[in-house]
């Protein structure tokens, strides 16, 4: 039991470090305190990868998976939180919500994710998704006088619970046609009994709740408006720790029943058509929104796309692709929603015409926003372009060349509402200025995010071999 | 369906049989219950209670008459039925009139797993402890859809008092059962009795007083009798949940009320008081046994019904203050010491003593901490 | 008791759960829901005895039965006037809904009927008895990890509903105002 709880140390210190934040907010009831502790949580949690990065192997019996895979999924999580942690207090002090139950409560969901991103059985998969779930439902209703955060919360909440309700489902149909819940023995019973109906039955009904997860088309609806009814850094949150989990799950579950399946041309072709389906709905609908943060909401919903193609590809240079894309992902994400934060008043200055002239009052935020625009839009020498053209060399390789094209298209089209920002920022005149409310940590982390997407852009070899490595070793 | 019923008596047709038994002896005896409470409320405030009807239309019974008043249950019984049944002109009337029958089936199902000699029940499920603690949860559904279904305010609010209460009170009777689960091993009813033996220095309430004292409050607060029948407390909610209720109905109501107290007794006695075994005589003959269990059920009820006119009813915020700052972490921390101590010594001897000193150290406390209780 | 006695219960307590979720679907009044799910609550117990899970009937019906409906219908009680809501929503789309809902039915069915291989437990390895002491060992030694973590779940969701429910409080800042 010991080695296990130092074989998952991440978790471990999660798990030790939310009683203590939670004892500490009871108890002294300083907003500050408990943000600084979470942050330092989340710092020991990177520093535990590094420092004592797990063997591979698994962890109480066959619950955990530990390794590599773990290592750089958990990595993405905690960023993911670190950074929303450091650009979230001058905002949630405007809106007037500077509590600590929003660190705790971000913090118990990297939890979830953290189990969903190292589980090995179905049953920690649904548990790490429901932590992390009920977590983001509170946090989308964070603006309890709100109208549209209610909505957002109200929504997400039916939504979610409707979706995990196909998750149980499809897990328990799993376990119905296998008999078994871990994802290695359920392999193993499909190579001895083989795949019936039911089992198929039960993975679609399980894919339906990733796919929600993830804001795939045709179970998108529910994002635009979340994200825009959310605090902008929960939102931040939402659309990159929770779709980085979602699809380290996704990957652990396919890698693992892969084996089994003979023939997977009929997986790899639905999430093809599920992955254009997805850039086309998410991008074309992007076109058209004025509110940035509705815009940003179906721009995730493209690059949910993008990420599916990797997981249509199936193969190894595919699902490390995905989660070199995750983690660039997350980084340029959380800075375009931290700039929205900045800038942000009472759901008031969102819409892109208000950026007119930024750059004249901000010119260090505008060079941000730009950046991380461009790289969100996939073009060169940012982040975003390298983790495109890997997902798209994978399904090239797999030989769905026509997916890589249609996946081109689409960022193509993206280009349009990306650079329609950045326009508006640089090349109009300036209404009356936004008056921009940052403090030193959250400037600090926006101007690192740009530099380190950039750097990324540049020298991609590093983290692209770590992922690699990643999943050279969980599909063995 | 007649095919199935056939089969079903012949299968279980002892049973069958000894269910009207129990079910007979246990509506006898709620009438005679009230009674009782009526005439020992007489006695603690000094009056003479119910002492006038008798049986004079059977002349062999005529010499009852005037000196105990034995006929007044059959007399009340009667009263109540011939009353005009009033249901409310807004009233729910489905949901009004199915409420009472849920009170009923809840307090006579929970009956059905109370071992009354060795190996005698009328069902011997094997995890008869759970089945009870499931079955009490019913209960509360009477008592709130009458509160809602009656579309009166007093009821309504009876009701959400009550739901409340229970609710609250089922953890810490919960946690007493968990103890002594751990303490006896077993979750079937007979085996929970069998392993407190003939010696009364093993039966639960020595081994686990605390889970006793416990476990007998929560069932006050469970059966909403006092002092905590905030439920139906007159001087504030007229009559309580059962304000729109007349009749048969009412009469219902009643007959819930009063067997919800007696299936309590015989749970406690059960759990904690050795059930049907007779102290120092192992392996009595099952008369002898039914005799010890009835008797032990019937002091339990006494103490029902002494508590009942010896202490004022508490406030709503005392209740739930007693219930969830003082029951709860006292339930948890019984069921440690139960679980550490059998542990660490693994026999019941030196438990008996630390629970003694335990409640006396409760007791000692409570005095300390709140002389002023004392007024109350 | 012989089999056909056990089929006839069996059926009698699916068409209990069957008939009082539709009603929990379709009753436009919301406490009628309530007492539909009621019944669909003790007719899954009832299910869960046939399977010989004791120890899950009896937690179903003390956690589901016992807990969540009281005080979903605590909430409805508490709530003025919503009894008298008019459950419907603007956008009903009966013809495609009915659709989808019936082709999944016939799926489903047509899937469990005759493609299923469900895996069984050979009769030698089967649960005799009471089932509560391996649930409790299975508990505490293989699902420790999602047993632990459950309490997390609930935790989390305990600290959301007391921010959302909570009375207002001043706001902190940097200045401490």
């Amino acid at each position: 039991m010991l080695n296990d709880l130092l074989l998952t140390l991440p978790i471990t210190i999660a798990t030790v470090w939310v009683l203590v934040l939670i004892l500490c907010e009871a108890f002294v009831h300083n907003a500050n305190l408990t943000r600084w502790l979470t942050a330092i949580g989340f710092a020991g949690i990177i520093a535990s990868i590094f420092l004592i990065p797990s063997p591979e192997g698994y962890a109480y019996g066959t619950m955990l998976r530990t390794g590599t895979f773990t290592n750089f999924s958990n990595f993405i999580f905690a960023v993911s939180g670190l950074l929303v942690v450091s650009i979230s207090d001058k905002y949630l002090e405007e809106e007037e919500i500077n509590f600590g139950e929003y660190y705790i409560i971000l913090f118990i969901s990297t939890i979830g994710m953290m189990l969903m991103g190292s589980a090995a059985n179905l049953s920690v998969i649904f548990i790490g998704l429901e932590t992390m779930s009920v977590a983001l439902y509170t946090l989308a209703g964070m603006l309890r006088k709100d109208v549209r955060s209610n909505e957002a919360a109200m929504k997400y909440f039916l939504l979610g619970s409707f979706a995990t309700g196909f998750f149980l489902y499809g897990i328990a149909l799993i376990y119905g046609a296998t008999g078994e819940l871990a994802l290695p023995r359920i392999a193993a019973s499909l190579q001895t009994n083989g795949v019936s109906t039911l089992f198929w039955i039960g993975l679609s009904l399980l894919m339906i709740g990733f796919l929600f997860k993830v804001s795939a088309v045709p179970f998108h609806q529910w994002t635009p408006d979340v994200y825009e009814g959310s605090p902008t850094t929960a939102a931040a949150f939402m659309s990159t720790g929770s779709k980085a989990a979602a699809f380290s799950s996704l990957i652990i579950v396919l890698s693992n029943i892969s084996i089994a399946l003979p023939n997977n041309a009929v997986l790899q072709t639905a999430f093809a058509y599920i992955a254009v389906a997805t850039m086309a709905v998410g991008n074309i609908t992007a076109l058209t929104q004025d509110n940035l943060k509705r815009m940003l909401a179906y721009s995730s919903i493209a690059h949910a796309g993008y990420m599916l193609v990797g997981i249509a590809a199936g193969s190894n240079e595919g699902y490390s692709g995905v989660l070199y894309y995750a983690l660039i992902y997350t980084l340029m994400n959380v800075g375009a929603f931290g700039v929205i934060a900045v800038l942000e008043r009472h759901r008031t200055l969102t819409n892109a015409s208000d950026y007119a002239g930024l750059f004249k009052q901000h010119p260090l935020l505008a060079g941000l926003m730009a950046v991380f625009m461009f790289s969100l839009a996939g073009l060169p020498p940012f982040g975003g372009f390298v983790g495109k053209y890997k997902v798209f060399a994978a399904a090239v390789e797999a030989d769905l060349t026509w997916l890589a094209i249609v996946g081109v298209l689409a960022s193509v089209v993206s280009v349009y509402y990306y650079l329609r920002v950045v326009i508006f920022m640089f090349m109009r005149d300036p209404e009356p200025a936004p008056q921009a409310n940052a403090n030193a940590t959250g400037s600090f982390a926006l101007v690192a995010i740009a530099v380190i997407v950039f750097l990324m852009g540049i020298f991609p070899t590093e983290v692209l071999k770590l992922a690699d490595n990643a999943m050279k070793v969980a599909l063995k | 369906m007649n095919a199935l019923a056939l089969l079903l008596v012949m299968e279980l047709g002892d049973r069958f049989a000894l269910m009207g038994v129990v079910l007979g002896v246990l509506l006898t005896a709620v009438a005679y219950t009230v009674y009782a409470e009526r005439r020992i409320a007489a006695f603690i405030q000094n009056r003479t209670g119910p002492d006038r009807v008798g049986f004079d239309l059977i002349p062999q019974l005529k010499f009852l008459k005037g000196a105990i008043g034995l006929g007044q249950p059959l007399a009340d019984v009667i009263k109540l039925l011939m009353k005009e049944d009033v249901v409310p002109e807004n009233a729910n009337k489905f949901v009004h009139a199915l409420a009472p029958l849920i009170s009923l089936f809840a307090a006579l199902t929970t009956i059905a797993v109370v071992p009354y000699a060795k190996g005698v029940a009328i069902a011997d499920v094997n995890i008869g402890i759970l089945y009870i603690l499931a079955i009490t949860s019913l209960g509360v559904y009477g008592i709130t859809l009458s509160g809602w279904a009656s579309n009166s305010k007093y009821s309504l609010l009876g009701g959400l008092r009550s739901s409340a209460q229970m609710i609250s009170y089922e953890l810490s009777m919960g946690l007493a059962v968990v103890s002594v689960v751990v303490l006896t091993n077993a979750l079937n009813m007979g085996e929970i009795v069998e392993s407190q033996t003939s010696n009364p220095l093993n039966w639960n309430v020595c081994r686990n007083l605390l889970g006793f004292i416990i476990f007998t409050t929560a069932a006050f607060a469970e059966t909403n009798r006092a002092p905590f029948d905030l439920p139906e407390a007159e001087q504030e909610l007229v009559g309580g949940y059962h304000t729109e209720y007349s009749s048969m109905k009412f009469a219902l109501f009643f007959l819930a009320e009063y067997a919800n107290m007696i299936v309590a007794c015989t749970v406690i006695v059960t759990l904690f008081l050795g059930g049907y075994q007779v102290p120092f005589w192992t392996d009595a003959p099952w008369f002898v046994q039914v005799g010890a269990f009835i008797t032990k059920t019937l002091f339990m009820m006494f103490v029902f019904i002494w508590v009942r006119w010896t202490l004022p009813r508490f406030k709503y915020n005392q209740l739930m203050d007693l219930g969830w700052k003082f029951m709860l972490p006292l339930g948890l921390f019984n069921l440690l010491i139960v679980a550490s101590t059998i542990v660490i010594f693994g026999n019941s001897l030196p438990l008996s003593i630390l629970n003694l000193v335990l409640v006396a150290l409760c007791v000692a406390g409570s005095f300390a901490a709140k002389p002023q209780s004392k007024m109350a | 008791m012989n089999s056909l006695a056990y089929q006839i219960i069996f059926y009698l307590f699916a068409a209990i759960i069957v008939g009082s979720a539709a009603l929990v679907v379709i009753s436009k009044n919301i406490i009628h829901s309530a007492f539909g799910l009621l019944f669909t609550f003790f007719g899954v117990a009832a299910i869960y005895v046939y399977l010989n899970a004791d120890f899950i009937a009896v937690t179903q019906i003390v956690v589901y039965v016992g807990g969540i409906l009281v005080l979903l219908l605590f909430g409805v009680m508490l709530t003025n006037k919503i009894t008298q809501a008019d459950l419907k929503t603007e956008t009903l789309n009966p013809v495609p809904g009915l659709l989808i809902t019936l082709s999944v039915l016939a799926m489903l069915l047509y899937t469990f009927y005759f493609r299923a291989k469900w895996v069984t437990v050979p009769v030698d390895q089967q649960l005799r008895g009471t089932v509560v002491e391996p649930i409790g060992i299975a508990t505490m030694t293989t699902y420790v990890l999602p047993f632990e973590i459950v309490s997390i779940v609930l935790m989390v969701a305990l600290l959301g509903a007391a921010y959302i429910a909570r009375a207002d409080r001043k706001v902190q800042t940097k200045e401490g105002k």
